[in-house]
């Protein structure tokens, strides 16, 4: 019996060791760029390093909302927002046509949508960028919106269409007999339904679009339409590296996503579905 | 006029056969079980008259209006499913309240409040009102949806295999509970059900399905005493059927069945079959076993005491196999004993030994 405990305890060790070096290799950086943005500008490099600061100083903070990172958060989450209610509402309805419809050019429909995720989206940038400019919505925060969905917009439908055939059809055969059309059917018990679905594809998108830095880079030049990446991509100056306003604005640029996923853990959890269907 | 009418409605998958030309009627006002085994047919009648299934070919018509291509929206059903469907995100108000919410005109709060109020209370389930699905029993589960159907008020009612996730007790009273909801409400009803003694205990008719096809529409009397061929004689009942091969003689001026273990006499109106190959059916309580006087013997190869019932499986000369019932208060036979069989003349189903068709019953 004792044998069978320790087993069980070093095995227990031994996961706990592997969990803690993983998650020390991937928060260590942040935790070095946090603690590096409250140094004054002199002290970041100076060797050999010191891991706290000696007198902590919020003026790179100040320097970077001086240099109107306000705006341009605003900009990065009117852009995501967006791009995220308009992939989430294409996709549902084109992931729960394909799931639940039979209709010609259907399967068509399903490959070419795989088909269009593998294209890098580096290849994509110049001739998107040629389409901007000829319907004048080069540099403006629309024309951003409409290339993030449509880049994301593939892998949307997808995760959504594997949601939509995970959930039990009799729920939704009984909203039909119950008088529904498809369409009521879809917004009064299938979304429902699918609101892990929802987050989980919601915040991939949100997630790629508040990082994106490539796209933004290329498709805006002026400061109207400038996202927060694009503008931390700014203190990489002509005249070296400012790394105080940097890491600042790093350190910035993570919290939302970061409360936005502690906020939406729960709805992570499945379960939802449970009680309805028996059997 | 029917309230609900098939005419030769068809549905193939691919190259397998769902269902194969059904002509069927459904009374106003009747009880109708559709019964068959898996993969008969019966479940996908359910879903052609829910509109949930595109038919092939052929017509449905519910109370003298055609809706063979109308959605299951427009088509005024209420169904309750094998596993209740109950929407998850609704509280058992909700659920119930939703067929009425989805109508349009959409009827004022406080009448939906209202008519679910009485569904719910004379269901007993008034007290979970604004509890979730996944918070009541199953029992109650299975009420909920059959409130959900109820509240409508609608012109048929389709039960696709509703008490078959209950445990046997539950079943039981909820069959009892549907007859009498019936008998209350004097709806129309369709109802799906691989169990015969659902079928048997709560129908106005049976209609049997086997391989796509309807076999034999009837009370379940007649299902029982003058089944249309031998799949419908074995399938309703208990046990199974028990069958033996052979033709008809005479004797005596009575025609007897003439078998590889021997004769057995027959309904004196059987004189009119003319000779052929036939098979005989007998259930196991139209056989009484004794020591002597019967018209065929074996041993008892396998004794079953079943509460008030004794069966005997009694292996014949030839080998073959009868199941005979006794009362054990009168007769008892242990294993290897040997046996008569009495067959009694008026309960003989004698059919086509090719097809299967019902050729002479005993009775008549």
């Amino acid at each position: 019996m004792t044998d069978v405990f320790a087993h069980a305890l070093r095995r227990r060790a031994a996961r706990l060791a592997v969990n803690a070096l993983i998650g020390l290799f991937a928060l260590l950086p942040i935790l070095w760029g946090f603690l590096s943005s409250l140094k004054p500008t002199d002290k970041i490099v100076e060797f050999p390093p010191r891991l706290l600061p000696e007198n902590p100083t919020l003026e790179h903070y100040a320097r970077i909302f001086a240099d109107n990172a306000a705006y341009f958060i605003a900009n990065s989450i009117a852009v995501s927002a967006a791009s995220v209610l308009l992939t989430l509402a294409l996709g549902a309805l084109a992931g729960y046509a394909i799931a639940r419809f039979r209709f010609p050019g259907r399967d068509t429909l399903m490959v070419s949508t795989v088909a269009v995720m593998s294209i890098p989206i580096a290849s994509l940038l110049v001739p998107t960028f040629t389409l901007l400019s000829a319907t004048g919505l080069a540099d403006t925060r629309l024309g951003l919106v409409l290339l993030y969905s449509a880049y994301q917009l593939p892998v949307v439908v997808w995760m959504l269409y594997g949601y939509f055939l995970s959930l039990p059809v009799e729920v939704e055969n009984a909203a039909r007999v119950d008088g529904c059309s498809p369409t009521r059917t879809l917004f009064k018990v299938v979304l429902p339904l699918s609101k892990p679905g929802l987050v989980a594809a919601g915040l991939f998108v949100l997630v790629f679009a508040w990082n994106d830095f490539v796209v933004a880079v290329t498709m805006t030049s002026s400061e109207s339409a400038r996202t927060f990446p694009v503008a931390i991509y700014f203190y990489l100056g002509f005249y070296g590296r400012e790394w105080g306003p940097l890491l600042a604005a790093s350190i910035v640029s993570i919290v939302p996503i970061v409360a936005i996923f502690v906020f939406l853990q729960r709805h992570f959890v499945s379960g939802l579905t449970g009680g309805g269907v028996k059997g | 006029m029917s309230a609900v009418r098939f005419s030769g409605v068809s549905k193939n998958y691919g190259p397998v056969v769902a269902l194969a030309g059904l002509d069927l009627d459904v009374a106003e006002g009747e009880f109708l079980s559709l019964l068959g085994p898996s993969g008969s047919g019966k479940s996908t009648t359910l879903g052609l008259l829910a509109g949930l299934i595109d038919a092939d070919g052929g017509k449905i018509e519910i109370a003298g209006r055609d809706v063979t291509a109308l959605p299951p929206e427009k088509r005024d059903l209420a169904m309750v499913f094998q596993n209740y469907a109950l929407y998850p995100h609704l509280t058992v108000m909700e659920n119930i309240a939703f067929p009425l919410e989805a109508r349009k005109p959409k009827p004022d709060a406080g009448e939906i409040r209202r008519k679910v109020e009485v569904v719910a209370q004379a269901l007993g389930i008034g007290a979970l009102l604004a509890r979730y699905p996944r918070e009541i029993s199953g029992g109650q589960q299975q009420r909920v949806a059959l409130g959900r159907a109820m509240v409508r008020d609608p012109k048929v009612f389709l039960l696709d295999e509703p008490l078959s996730n209950l445990d046997a007790r539950l079943r039981i009273r909820m069959r009892r509970d549907l007859k009498a909801l019936h008998a209350q409400l004097g709806s129309t009803i369709v109802y799906v059900t691989h169990d015969q003694s659902e079928a048997m205990t709560l129908s106005s008719r049976i209609a049997i399905f086997n391989h796509g096809r309807l076999q034999q529409v009837a009370p379940p009397a007649e299902i029982y005493d003058r089944p249309a061929n031998a799949f419908v004689a074995n399938f309703v009942g208990d046990r199974e059927m028990n069958f033996l091969d052979g033709e008809l003689g005479v004797q005596g001026g009575v025609p007897r069945f003439v078998c590889a273990g021997g004769s057995v006499a027959l309904h004196p109106s059987a004189a009119v079959l003319d000779a052929g190959k036939l098979r005989m059916g007998v259930r196991a309580e139209a056989i009484a076993p004794g020591r002597d006087k019967g018209d065929l013997r074996g041993t008892v190869a396998l004794a079953e005491l079943a509460g008030p019932d004794l069966f005997l499986t009694v292996r014949l000369a030839d080998d073959t196999e009868i199941v005979a019932r006794a009362d054990p208060r009168e007769f008892a036979a242990r294993e290897g004993e040997s046996v008569s069989l009495a067959f009694d003349p008026a309960r003989i189903h004698l059919f086509d030994a090719e097809t299967g068709i019902a050729r002479h019953h005993g009775a008549a």
